[in-house]
Order: structure tokens, then C-alpha cells, then sequence
């Protein structure tokens, strides 16, 4: 486990972003005052602390720099660390508000050892210009303790104890409270308490203090909750010489993908969705995805998928300085069955999931839709239609058509409008269908009317809305609508809203 | 070397073919089928326009009543704009249905810009599996590199392209054909009967125009000739025959 603690985040990225000589504070409101969040080590050699006043820190030092604080731009600039943090090892997690925690067993002999990687990170993040601390231990709380109280990267894997017993209790991720209740008896470092009867101890400062020492000595297991979803699969490739056409990016591409082929044959898989992340030399991370419409090995179909989606990029790839790494992780994998269940059979199933994915990636997965009979009576609800890549099969049309046959449906129309659209119209009898109604500004003239065709609303909901009369109607020059009255003029007597028309599709 | 580019321009230059014989999809309407030398040519674009912009569910009726001949069961691609899906609604499965289209064969797309319709519809065209491929625009023009773009891919699968205009386009055009449709008043009995369009071909690149009033069969899932094409009196005070229900 390596713990990471960026001591000076706040003032870091100020300082990053403008040339700034002064001390640095950084300020913010806590309760009703204005208070010091977080200064710089300048700041610090003058005596200010955070929780400091504002107004005694200026009475003491006119000339400081105070900025106010920015806890999103913060979180953000936390975000593209860890996000830079992935080249080491993909199980990043947060340690808010200021610190990560990154999972490097099985990663580290890739720089040629811990101490190795850890030189690594340290030179990147002082290139970069933060104030840091590290720590490498076999536990979360170890790592951890020693990363904020500890001698500054200290290593101890398998030595927990011997590192932790002259920190002070705080180390151990307890609250306030808690520790200073221990000092009032005496227990100030870890080692006074580590061989102190667990009993007594757990009766009188409950059970987290014992709960956080096993775990920083390694007695009780600390699951660590990576900060993304950990790819089944993933390939990389570090490059001596950074690259920046995509011509190149995409070739790497194909070769990463060729190694995922492998794995995944292994164990019969295919991806669904595929993700690419490409470190800048400069630390920025570009991550882009595309989706599948069914599990796929192939490396040069992979390939194609990412030709759209960098072709659909809105700003450019931007590579900067060029790239220095490319990881292709398979984000969801699904059995890949030897032959296709699709939307057809065979090599045309194959042929349109190819232009499906195509268009997905380049459009967007939402704009390349197919349509779905949903179990509902309410016209509006009784079909979605969704992402083809996401479904198979018939979709419901078996059980609609079924359904259609039972109750004789009357016809539907070619296209619905996505909310029913309100209309001006005058009907001869209350009940019955409008003789002309004005939609759009134009009027239209009925000639022929069928109707009415009752839908109830949804009255088990308190959305409902009232029953609908749904009218086929067309106009002198041939137009045909969808028309419906919401609510029944029979109502009207228990108070209920005048009823009002809609004009919900038109017809061929 | 000059003749080498000369003869490369020329196979450039030279328009999309336009295949005879088996490439034709008849409408089984042995007059229109007769203009048209056979019927829609298959792996070519057609344009339907439009009469007005509220004609624009007859024109795709129109469309739909052209590509539903195009297979048994047609696999179908219809490629709108966003603002098409706003203005006009999408596609509804349950009318699809009784067209004679199948809705769990069909696949909508949408477009945010033109250039997007325009590529979509390319690629849709590209892929051999596509029996009938409906790009939907609204008003606006299409250069005829755009459309040459589109036959020629067209070509490559032979499935038919239709681009549904949702006005009569101004602009002069390089498609096989192009039509402009409205709806036309149905044999009104009791209630709305059989939709019916008023088709005016306009372009033929294989011969003569002409203009007849269609109406959708339900029975026989195509467009079937009216025989008495418009009333002769307009149906203006006597409003006897009218059902309300």
C-alpha cells in the first residue's frame, strides 16, 4: 500500500497558477468567521496555523496573501492526480480531502521495485511543483500513519509495529474526541496502547480504537475501495519516445488490442465496452470509451471502434508534448458465444452490429436507437426506444402483436409527437370529435372523424392525469391526426378541470 | 501521363451507373412501374419531397410504402435530425406495424448536424445488410457532391436510398428520381379510410414524369392505384356524409 498526502494541496495549486512571493494563506468561512484553511510553509514559519482568524493573521502579518478558498477547483485538481496516478497502478483511492491511496502490490516490480516506483512519483510530483509526503507499508493504516506523522518515505513491510509504536495516536485515524480522552490517561502513542488488555481498553474508549490499531497492524483486513471499477482486462504499452499523430496512437491501439485478444480467447470473453487512456507527458490524462453492441475480439474491429470515436472527438486529441502510455482496459466483458445471438442470424447480424457500433461510437450510443413494445397502455410509454447496442432479440413486438390481435387495436400513428401538443378545437357535441382545431397556428377543417377510442390514464398514480378519448381525424386536404380530449366533460360536476384537446401524432 | 489523368478524371466524372434489369424493385403498378423503366432502381438514391412541410408524415408514408416492397421483411434504417424528431415526432412501432414494417427491424438514428445525416446515411448505405436506408431532412439544401457520395454508396450495396425533404427542393439534382408528395383526401365513408398520397414524379433520369394519386392497401402491404383519382366537387356545405361517433 502506498499512501500519498498532498500536506499543501490548497496552497500548491495556488501557487501553481500564478507567481506568488508573499506567504500564502488560504482562507474560507467556518461558522460565522473567516478563518485560515490551509497556508504555505512560509506562512507557517510566521506562526499562522489553519483555524486561525483572518482578521488576527493580517494583525499580525500585513502582508500576506490571502485567497479565498475553492474546495471544487480542489477536488478537481485531486481528481486529475489520481486520475495521473493510474500509470502506476489502476486500484486508486481517495483519501479526502487531500491525499490518495494507491494499491501497488503486483505494479511496483514494473519500475524495478517499491522504493523505485515510489523515486518515480516522487520526482513527477516535485517536477509538478507539490509538497507531498509518502509512505509504502503492508497496510492502509500503516501507510497512512506514516505518511502523515511518520519520517518522510519510510518503508516497512512486514515491521507495522516497530513504524508505528512512536506515532502519536492521532495516526491511527481516530476522531478527536477520542484521542484526546486517551491523552487525559496518559496514551499518547501507538505503543502505549498496542499491549494494553483489549477489554478494558474497548469498555472504556470503545471498540473503534482497538478496530483502527488491528487494522494498521495488519490483525483485520482494510478493504480498499478503488475510486473507478477495476477492468477485468487491461493492456499497456510505455513508450520510450512519446508519440502524438493519431496515425500512431491508433496503432498502438491495434497492438494493445492484440494482446487483449489473447486474454480474452483464454477465457472465452469478449468486451462490451473498451476503454482508452493515454497519459500525456505532461500529466494530463485523456480517458475515452466506446461501447459494443456484442462481445468482440477481433483487434482491428476494436481498432475501427476507436478511428470513430477519435473522429468524433469534439476537441481534438491534443497531444500535446505527445504521449508516454497507453492503457486499453475491457471495462465490461461478457461471454462471447461461438456464434452470434444478435439482431438477425449469422454474418448479417455480425455486419449490422459493426455499423451499429460504428455509428454508436462516432453519434453517440443514444442517437442510434432501436424500438421497444413496453408493457403499458399509455401511448406515450407503450414503446421507448433505446440504444440499439444494448438490445437483442425481438424487443416485445411478439407479445404486442399478440396483444394487438386480442383487442382488435385501433390504428396507431406513424409518428408521435414526444409530448402531446396542445390545440385550440371546437367540437359539436361535448363528447364527441372536434369539427375544426387550430394547431401550430394553422386551422384545419375535419372532414372525417373515428372515435372515440377511450385510454384511461394511469389512475392507480397520482400522476396519472385524467382518461384521454383518443380521435383519427383528417383534414380537407387529406392531413390525418391523432387527436385525444384529456378528461371527460362528465367530471366536470365533481369539480374536476374542463377537458382540454391534444394533437398526439399524425398518420401517413 | 496527361491522357492517364484525363482518363481518370473521365471515370470520375461519369455519373453513378444506373444498373437495368434485376436491380429494380417494381411497385407492382404496371403504370408508374412503366415510367420508371421497371420500378425503383435499386443501389441508387431517390428524393421524396415533401409537399409542404405538413405533408411531411405523407411523404414518409410514401417512403415507407416504397421501401416496404424493398424486402420480404425490410430491414430498415431511418436517419432523422434532432430537430425532425422535435418537429415531426419519431417513429411510432405501432404505425410502423401496420404498415407492414416490422419495428424490431428497424434502427433510428439522429442527427445532430447535417454533415452527421449526411455520413450516417453513408455508412448505413455502405452496409450490405440494409435492405432500405430513409434519410430525413428538413429544409435546407444538400450540395451534389453530397448526393453523388450517396449513390455511389448506394451502389456499393445496391439497398435503396431514400431522402425524405420536408420541402420541394429548389436545387437541381443528380438522384434517380424524384418526387414530390402530399397527402391526398381519402375515400371518406365512415371515418378516415385508406391514407391516400398525391405522387408527382418530377425527375425521372430514365424518361418520361408524371403524377397519379396512390393510396396504401393494408391488405396487400403496398400502394395500390386509385381509380377515381380526385373528388370532382369540393365537398364544401353538405356535411351528410360525415360520422361522428
Amino acid at each position: 500500500m502506498l499512501s500519498l498526502w498532498l500536506r499543501r494541496l490548497s496552497t500548491d495549486r495556488i501557487a501553481r497558477s500564478r507567481e506568488c512571493s508573499a506567504p500564502l494563506i488560504v482562507t474560507g468561512k467556518r461558522g460565522n468567521a473567516e478563518v485560515l484553511t490551509a497556508v504555505d510553509d512560509a506562512a507557517e514559519r510566521l506562526g499562522l496555523s489553519p483555524g486561525l482568524a483572518l482578521a488576527q493573521a493580517r494583525a499580525m502579518h500585513p502582508g500576506i496573501d490571502a485567497v479565498a478558498e475553492d474546495a471544487e477547483a480542489e477536488a478537481a485538481l485531486l481528481e486529475s492526480i489520481a486520475d495521473w496516478c493510474l500509470r502506476y497502478t489502476p486500484l486508486v483511492a481517495w483519501d479526502t480531502p487531500d491525499g490518495l491511496l494507491l494499491d501497488i502490490s503486483g505494479c511496483a516490480h514494473l519500475y524495478g521495485g517499491e522504493r523505485e516506483l515510489a523515486a518515480d512519483l516522487s520526482g513527477r510530483l516535485e517536477d509538478a511543483g507539490f509538497a507531498y509526503s509518502l509512505a509504502i507499508a503492508g497496510t492502509i493504516g500503516a501507510a497512512w500513519a506514516s505518511a502523515h506523522y511518520g519520517e518522510p518515505a519510510s518503508y516497512a513491510c512486514g515491521e507495522e509495529r516497530a513504524l508505528l509504536a512512536p506515532l502519536p495516536l492521532s495516526a491511527l485515524r481516530l476522531p478527536p474526541t477520542t484521542v484526546a480522552s486517551l491523552a487525559r490517561v496518559g496514551l499518547k502513542h501507538i505503543g502505549d496502547i498496542a499491549d494494553l488488555p483489549r477489554a478494558p481498553l474497548t469498555a472504556r474508549f470503545g471498540s473503534e480504537v482497538l478496530h483502527q490499531l488491528d487494522r494498521a497492524l495488519g490483525r483485520e483486513h482494510e478493504p480498499l475501495t478503488p475510486r473507478l471499477p477495476v477492468a477485468p482486462y487491461v493492456a499497456e504499452q510505455r513508450l520510450a519516445e512519446p508519440i502524438a499523430r493519431e496515425e500512431d496512437v491508433l496503432t498502438i491501439i491495434g497492438r494493445l488490442a492484440c494482446r487483449l485478444q489473447f486474454a480474452l480467447e483464454r477465457r472465452g470473453d469478449g468486451a462490451r465496452r473498451i476503454e482508452l487512456i493515454l497519459f500525456r507527458t505532461d500529466g494530463v490524462v485523456r480517458r475515452i470509451a466506446a461501447g459494443t453492441s456484442r462481445p468482440l475480439r477481433d483487434p482491428d474491429e476494436i481498432r475501427a471502434l476507436f478511428v470513430e470515436r477519435l473522429a468524433a472527438l469534439a476537441d481534438a486529441l491534443d497531444p500535446g508534448f505527445g504521449f508516454d502510455m497507453a492503457r486499453l482496459s475491457v471495462l465490461i466483458a461478457e461471454a462471447c458465444p461461438p456464434e452470434q445471438i444478435g439482431l438477425g442470424g449469422g454474418e448479417d447480424a455480425a455486419e449490422l452490429c459493426r455499423l451499429v457500433d460504428c455509428l454508436s461510437a462516432r453519434l453517440g450510443a443514444r442517437r442510434v436507437r432501436r424500438l421497444t413494445a413496453q408493457d403499458s397502455h399509455i401511448p406515450e410509454v407503450a414503446e421507448a426506444a433505446l440504444p440499439a447496442q444494448t438490445i437483442n432479440g425481438d424487443a416485445g413486438w411478439h407479445a404486442f402483436r399478440r396483444y394487438r390481435e386480442q383487442i382488435e387495436l385501433s390504428p396507431r400513428p406513424l409518428r408521435l409527437l414526444t409530448r402531446p401538443e396542445p390545440i385550440e378545437a371546437v367540437a359539436e357535441v361535448p363528447d364527441g370529435p372536434p369539427l375544426r382545431f387550430r394547431w401550430r397556428r394553422a386551422l384545419h377543417e375535419v372532414v372525417a372523424a373515428e372515435g372515440p377510442e377511450r385510454i384511461e390514464g394511469a389512475w392507480w398514480s397520482e400522476h396519472g392525469g385524467p382518461a384521454r378519448d383518443y380521435f383519427r381525424v383528417e383534414d380537407k386536404s387529406g392531413l390525418r391526426f391523432w387527436l385525444f380530449r384529456a378528461g371527460l366533460y362528465r367530471d366536470l360536476a365533481q369539480g374536476a378541470a374542463a377537458p382540454t384537446w391534444f394533437l398526439h401524432g399524425t398518420f401517413a | 501521363m496527361i491522357a492517364q489523368l484525363r482518363q481518370r478524371l473521365l471515370a470520375l466524372q461519369r455519373a453513378p451507373e444506373i444498373k437495368h434489369g434485376p436491380g429494380t424493385q417494381p411497385l407492382r403498378i404496371p403504370a408508374i412501374d412503366a415510367v420508371l423503366g421497371g420500378g425503383f432502381i435499386r443501389g441508387a438514391l431517390h428524393e421524396i419531397a415533401a409537399a409542404g412541410e405538413a405533408h411531411l408524415p405523407a411523404a414518409a408514408g410514401f417512403a415507407l410504402g416504397v421501401a416496404r416492397r424493398s424486402a420480404p421483411s425490410p430491414r430498415l434504417f431511418w436517419i432523422t435530425e434532432d430537430m425532425g424528431l422535435v418537429e415531426s415526432g419519431a417513429p411510432h412501432g405501432a404505425g410502423l406495424d401496420a404498415f407492414g414494417l416490422a419495428p424490431e427491424r428497424l434502427v433510428m438514428v439522429s442527427a445532430a448536424h447535417r454533415r452527421d445525416l449526411l455520413w450516417a446515411m453513408e455508412e448505413a448505405l455502405r452496409c450490405r445488410t440494409n435492405d432500405a436506408v430513409i434519410g430525413e431532412m428538413r429544409i435546407g439544401g444538400i450540395d451534389s457532391v453530397a448526393v453523388r457520395r450517396l449513390s455511389l454508396a448506394a451502389a456499393e450495396s445496391g439497398a435503396l436510398a431514400l431522402l425524405l425533404r420536408a420541402a420541394p427542393p429548389s436545387d437541381a439534382s443528380t438522384a434517380a428520381t424524384r418526387w414530390i408528395v402530399g397527402a391526398a383526401p381519402s375515400a371518406v365513408a365512415h371515418g378516415p379510410a385508406a391514407p391516400r398520397f398525391a405522387a408527382q414524379l418530377v425527375r425521372n433520369r430514365r424518361g418520361p414524369v408524371g403524377s397519379w394519386i396512390l393510396e396504401w392497401s393494408n391488405r396487400d402491404e403496398q400502394l395500390i392505384l386509385t381509380t377515381h383519382a380526385q373528388p370532382v366537387a369540393a365537398t364544401a356545405f353538405d356535411r351528410s356524409h360525415r360520422q361522428v361517433a
